[in-house]
Order: C-alpha cells, then structure tokens, then sequence
C-alpha cells in the first residue's frame, strides 16, 4: 500500500447488527433502545452504538485491504452526525502515512451518509504489519 | 561532526515525543537511554515513538536503522543527519 491509496466500503446498520450488538454488550442505554426517550432528546429516533462503526472499521481492517497480515495499532474516532437503524453508510478511507521502518501504515477515514452525502464520523487509525 | 548544541536540541525534542507518546511527564532521556530503562517502552510504545520522531522531523528511517541504535543518543545523530541530507 502506498500514500494515497485510497478504498470505499459500503454498509448498512440492519436491524441485526443492532440487536446483535445489544445482545452482545448489554448497552441498552435509553438513547438506543427507546424511541420516546431518543426523540425528548432531540434525535429522530434510536441512535444506533457508536461503536457499531467500530466494528465496521474491524471489518475494513481485517477483510478488506490487500493484505490480510495486519493488525491495528491504534483508532481514533469522532462522532459528528448520529446514525439510525437501516441508514446506508459508505467508509471513505485514504493512507495517509508509510512509515518503512518500523511496517506500519496510517489512514484517515470518513463515514458518510449514503443518502444525505453528510459525514457522521471521522478519525485516523494506525496498522501494523505483521 | 554534529554539534553539541544541535544533538541537545534534538534530545530535547525527542523527550516531549517520549512523554506525549508514553504519557509520562517525569521521562527524561539521555544518550545512553535504552528501551530497558523506561517501562513503558514496549514493542507497540516503540512503533508509536518511532512514528511520532518520523512525523515530528518530517523524516524516514528504514527498518535497519532503527535496529541499528543503540540508545536514544543515537537515534538522534541519526535524527540530525538526516535532517542534514
């Protein structure tokens, strides 16, 4: 992989990639897991784990790049916009650094929203080569 | 020949990298400072040193010069001399 690379992977928060994150983690905090209690909140409806996108990023990692002897390093994320069950997200990412020395690769990555072109999250993750 | 003055530069440099990226505020390094005096040096803190010293002086070694310091005070000269080329 070379600076400037760059990769688009598209996803969907499905009604089961949020329940399955509940039932794996136990977060039902109201803000997910209540309509009524989101939306007196000022969102639309449950706002879907940030953390799902997390996953997604695992995902991007792990499936997704030419080489599969990686690991991660370090992410780091923000939360700009909130996400709701069924929205279409696609992760923009790009390398932004090759550091030779010591095999590791940095990337800065967005997720947008797939039908709003809104961006709802962003950060840089660190991978080593193993 | 590299200055005392430039190499004491540099280490100073260096030790802010050492404490951002370790989180310690009482490191300080020496030239004969080695990864077995602090604890917190481990082979992940490693790669993020080297990362940070790279991006900090805008420079890039390769994998045979970083195995090839002995201690910090090297890593600097070779810091310095890199910056020189």
């Amino acid at each position: 992989m070379n600076k400037g690379d760059t990769f688009e992977i598209a996803f969907s928060v499905t009604e089961s990639i949020y329940t399955g994150f509940m039932q794996l983690f136990k977060d039902e905090n109201p803000l997910h897991a209540n309509k009524s209690f989101a939306q007196s909140k000022g969102f639309n409806e449950e706002v879907m784990h940030g953390n799902i996108l997390g996953g997604f990023i695992s995902y991007f990692i792990g499936e997704c790049l030419p080489v599969k002897n990686v690991i991660i390093h370090a992410q780091e994320i923000k939360y700009v916009k909130p996400v709701y069950k069924n929205d279409d997200l696609v992760l923009k990412a790009e390398v932004s650094d090759v550091f030779l020395s010591v095999s590791a690769i940095a990337f800065k990555f967005c997720f947008e929203n797939k039908r709003t072109a809104n961006i709802i999250a962003k950060g840089k993750i660190q991978i080593g080569i193993i | 020949m590299l200055q005392t003055n430039q190499l004491n530069e540099v280490m100073e440099t260096v030790n802010g990298i050492f404490i951002d990226v370790l989180e310690d505020d009482g490191i300080v390094v020496k030239y004969e400072t080695t990864a077995a005096d602090i604890a917190e040096w481990d082979s992940l803190n490693h790669i993020a040193l080297v990362v940070a010293i790279e991006k900090k002086f805008g420079i890039q070694f390769t994998a045979k010069e970083i195995q090839d310091f002995k201690n910090v005070g090297e890593m600097c000269e070779g810091i310095i001399l890199k910056l020189q080329k």
